[in-house]
């Protein structure tokens, strides 16, 4: 529900109610747009009409008669998430000729991650997610900062959101943030602090305890060498075992390899196996059960730097990720499908957790919020849900009519609960004080609570 | 169970009675009627009420189909009472029960009476009288989701208990845009039929009220000569109009988004208007007998049958005294009812035409027990699950209306009279035959036989499952036990 300006509901047709479908399905119910599901699948349909205020439409999305069932003719956007990548862009062309919507795909397969561009320009489409490359690249990301839980980036790594625990007897614990100078060096910004079940976006008052999950903003020098100074090692990342040989375990091994970084993939599939060992000639590729235990301790799995279970089961994951933390300090991130126990999930020391669905949920949210807001506004770049949906970290591009624009920041009367975090100005992050003025063409990074932020004038009390 | 969202539902429902009560106040203040102030203290103790039930939000806004069906039946029960202590209060209906009995039968659209003399009584009390049809023909709670904002992504339970048909589905994807059209066109067509009466020169009073009548397909009487005594034009002109209002709104949002042809298509529609003009003619031929003209015969034939397939129950002649043939007619009509998705009573079309098609595919998987067939309705295969619920709805139907039937028969009258009044109260159409027949009422039952009545009538209009489901045990008591408050976790168990 938005708190801001008026609520511009958008006619927005999902086809595909798998988890992808099904994530986007609560965000942008969340947001207030009206929704259609097309799936051919009616129990599918009907257990998320069920849930959410949508409309379900039982039929082939790629199907003309469908389409207009589930209004075509009024939709503003069209996104098409089914498991078949061909078919996502028959419903994208279907829909695209049918009426004046945006269309967005889910094109995943490797095969096709070359012709991205040229598809997404030839098929005349707003957007094309993968999902999978995306969940590697997030990982690839955690990797460059080991100490942190999650590492989010704004304007193409110009700046990046780090969140950590602050573990015990830390240097930072009992500490107000005002006084905080020798360790941040001016280049840190603490902009969120959840303790328990709250969350607060704190001022210069604020004190700091063990346990808190912090969040930063700052350049990734800047973090690494905040880390080093609060006495938390951030060891460089060597060696990665991957467990499962899918296409995320793909496309993180590329990204990996291309940093010249060592990768270890376990696959069960002796033809998969085959596969990938035509596709990444320089990763070591074992053909075993990644839940043998024997295995694992044979591959040196104590000696890994990272370690990753990739496989397509969750609780594979969860299972493998405790394993690796008791036996070996290596970092590990646990990919996970469902979030439907996310809040026991919190409790267990499996380090960083991913959802891809959720990291495809928000880019299309990004997109949709910046559809709602009329063009001449300053647009939204990109979007980061905090703290299961409660906070937003949003990059704003700051345009020429903002209001916002030349004021120094301690004179703009902002709304409660939001926290201007970050300045991008060319290549450089300004961490804001009160004399500095947002510029046309900055970007500027706000942390708020106030969920639904369309413009950068939002950010006005 | 979430006892704290049905408390709050409650409440707003309260709230909109309120509100709706301003309309007799006004009526009352028109003709300066002494009604005046009892509507007032009902108005202001239902806001009063239902403000202090809905002063806290619920934090848990999650409406299950368990909680939708409480909520719904209590909702009805609590609007009922509320809504009969004008009648008490003016002493124009001094007896609690029978002031319930007529506010019931208001609410669900039935329409049968227990009031001797109609025109004794204040206009105000008429007037809301027949406006509780109006209100109860597409549903208060409908209404409720149609103005306030959605109090949960499940408020579609809410929904699918209060309105009528086996499959409920939206028009537009979200519950608040989809109850909001509905009333929309209600409205619409409920303005267009006020017109057409005031052009056939009926007094505007009654024009409203006999709209509201016809609307909600209710069917209460506004005076004592009843609707026979209007012209010709007028008794056409409601006629029409009872038909159309048993029509599935549906087809009506097909139409307004310019796709005619498809409302047409609908089996439900075709059904619908095959039944009424092959029950129009069956009744015809079976009647005429030259000593009215054909115009007359085939009003009161059309008016009759368009009246008691809607279940609305206005009369324009005795049919009690037609012929055993045109009768029965009258009674499977009766028994078949209107359009799913309309303010109508009875079977419902849809489950109708969904019956007699697993009729068949039963005989035919007889024939060919191999073979592999799948029951269709609008082109589109219609799941088991829906088959089965008709069936096991039909079933249920049977059972009420035989227990009630039972119940009925030990006030010693004939079976055709209990017959017809328990039928004519699960169906919610009002008038029944014999003792109970178009120019009596239902003032001489005993209480107990009132209080089935009105069981059946609610239930009726609820579509069965929602009454049932409130008065099982089980859901009884979680209703009524107070949550208990977890120390240890430091939450409340429900």
């Amino acid at each position: 529900m938005s708190e801001s300006g008026e609520i511009i509901s958008r006619n927005i047709i999902i086809v595909g109610c798998g988890k992808v479908g099904a994530a986007l399905t609560e965000e942008l119910c969340e947001e207030g747009h009206n929704i259609t599901l097309i799936d051919t699948n009616e129990e599918r349909v009907n257990k998320l009409t069920d849930s959410f205020d949508v409309m379900g439409v039982v039929g082939n999305g790629a199907s003309y008669s469908v389409l207009k069932d589930a209004g075509i003719e009024e939709a503003d956007l069209f996104i098409a998430v089914t498991d078949m990548d061909e078919l996502n862009l028959l419903c994208c062309t279907v829909a695209r000729r049918a009426s004046h919507c945006e269309a967005i795909a889910r094109v995943r397969n490797p095969e096709y991650s070359d012709d991205i561009s040229y598809l997404k320009e030839k098929l005349d489409l707003a957007m094309i997610i993968n999902p999978e490359e995306e969940a590697a690249k997030v990982i690839a990301r955690m990797l460059g900062l080991p100490a942190a839980l999650s590492v989010k980036s704004f304007a193409n790594g110009r700046a990046e959101m780090v969140r950590f625990v602050i573990p015990a007897e830390n240097r930072l614990c009992g500490r107000q943030l005002k006084d905080l100078s020798d360790v941040t060096g001016g280049n840190v910004l603490i902009c969120a602090v959840e303790r328990g079940e709250d969350i607060y976006i704190p001022d210069g008052s604020f004190t700091l305890h063990e346990g808190d999950q912090v969040t930063f903003i700052s350049n990734i020098i800047a973090a690494r060498r905040f880390f080093e100074r609060i006495g938390i090692q951030n060891r460089r990342i060597h060696h990665v075992v991957i467990v499962g040989g899918g296409k995320a375990s793909y496309y993180l091994c590329k990204l990996l390899i291309e940093d010249g970084i060592e990768v270890k993939v376990i696959e069960k599939n002796k033809q998969r196996c085959e596969e990938l060992c035509d596709l990444l000639p320089k990763a070591i590729i074992i053909n075993g059960d990644g839940n043998d235990r024997d295995l694992l301790r044979e591959e040196k799995i104590a000696d890994a730097d990272a370690f990753i279970p990739l496989t397509g089961m969750d609780e594979e994951n969860i299972f493998l990720t405790l394993f690796a933390s008791d036996v070996s300090n290596a970092k590990v991130i646990t990919k996970l499908k469902r979030n439907t126990f996310h809040d026991v999930i919190g409790k267990l020391n499996i380090g960083s957790v991913v959802y891809p669905k959720y990291i495809t949920a928000e880019m299309i949210l990004t997109y949709v919020r910046g559809l709602s807001a009329s063009m001449d506004y300053s647009n939204i770049r990109t979007l980061y849900h905090f703290f299961g949906s409660r906070v937003e970290a949003i990059e704003f591009e700051a345009a020429g009519n903002s209001k916002t624009l030349n004021i120094p920041l301690k004179d703009i009367r902002t709304k409660d609960n939001l926290l201007i975090a970050g300045l991008i100005r060319g290549r450089r992050n300004i961490i804001p004080g009160g004399d500095d003025a947002i510029r046309q063409g900055d970007r500027v990074i706000v942390v708020t609570t106030h969920i639904g932020l369309r413009s950068l004038d939002d950010i006005i009390a | 169970m979430n006892n704290s969202i049905i408390r709050y539902v409650l409440g707003y429902v309260l709230r909109i009675e309120a509100a709706l009560l301003l309309l007799p106040i006004l009526v009352a203040m028109i003709y300066q009627e002494d009604t005046f102030s009892a509507f007032v203290v009902v108005a202001a103790g239902a806001f009063v009420l239902g403000s202090l039930m809905t002063w806290k939000k619920p934090r848990d806004t999650s409406v299950y189909i368990k909680e939708g069906c409480v909520a719904t039946a209590l909702c009805w029960i609590i609007m009922s009472i509320v809504g009969c202590l004008p009648f008490v209060m003016t002493g124009a209906i001094p007896s609690f029960t029978d002031a319930l009995f007529e506010t019931i039968s208001g609410f669900t659209t039935t329409g049968s009476s227990v009031v001797n003399d109609l025109d004794v009584l204040p206009k105000s009390i008429l007037f809301w009288r027949s406006f509780t049809h109006w209100i109860g023909g597409m549903g208060v709670l409908v209404f409720m989701l149609a103005v306030i904002p959605t109090i949960g992504g499940s408020s579609m339970n809410i929904m699918k208990a209060e309105s009528p048909g086996p499959v409920v589905g939206k028009l537009v994807p979200k519950v608040r845009q989809t109850a909001a059209t509905l009333y929309k066109i209600y409205i619409v067509m409920t303005v267009i039929q006020i017109i057409f009466l005031l052009l056939g020169r009926m007094p505007l009073l009654e024009a409203i009220m006999i709209t509201f009548g016809t609307a909600g397909t209710g069917g209460f009487a506004v005076s004592n000569a009843g609707l026979a005594s209007y012209s010709p034009y007028c008794q056409w002109v409601i006629a029409i109009f009872m038909m159309l209002f048993g029509v599935n709104f549906n087809a009506y949002y097909l139409i307004i988004m310019k796709k005619v042809r498809d409302a047409f298509k609908m089996e439900e529609i075709r059904g619908y208007f095959l039944m009424i003009a092959s029950a129009t003619a069956l009744i015809f031929i079976n009647i005429y007998d030259g000593t009215m003209t054909i115009e007359h015969t085939l009003r009161d034939v059309f008016f009759q049958v368009s009246s008691l397939s809607t279940s609305t129950g206005f009369v324009t002649v005795d049919y009690d005294q037609w012929p055993a043939f045109a009768k029965t007619v009258l009674i499977i009509v009766m028994f078949i009812g209107a359009c799913a998705g309309s303010t109508g009573g009875g079977l419902k079309i849809t489950r109708v035409e969904l019956l007699f098609k697993s009729m068949f595919h039963e005989i035919y998987t007889y024939i060919h027990p191999k073979s592999v067939k799948k029951i269709k309705s609008d082109g589109k295969t219609v799941p088991e699950e829906t088959i089965r619920s008709i069936q096991i709805y039909f079933f249920i139907f049977m059972v009420i209306f035989s227990v009630s039937l039972l119940l009925i028969s030990l006030e010693g009258r004939d079976f055709e009279s209990n017959f017809v009044a328990v039928l004519t109260a699960i169906n919610n159409m009002g008038p029944g035959m014999s003792q109970f027949g178009p120019i009596e009422n239902f003032s001489s039952m005993t209480v107990l036989s009132k209080y089935v009545m009105m069981f059946d009538m609610l239930a009726g209009r609820l579509e069965l499952f929602p009454m049932i489901i409130l008065f099982n045990p089980r859901v009884l008591k979680a209703l009524f036990t107070p949550p208990k408050f977890n120390k240890n976790r430091k939450i409340w168990n429900y």
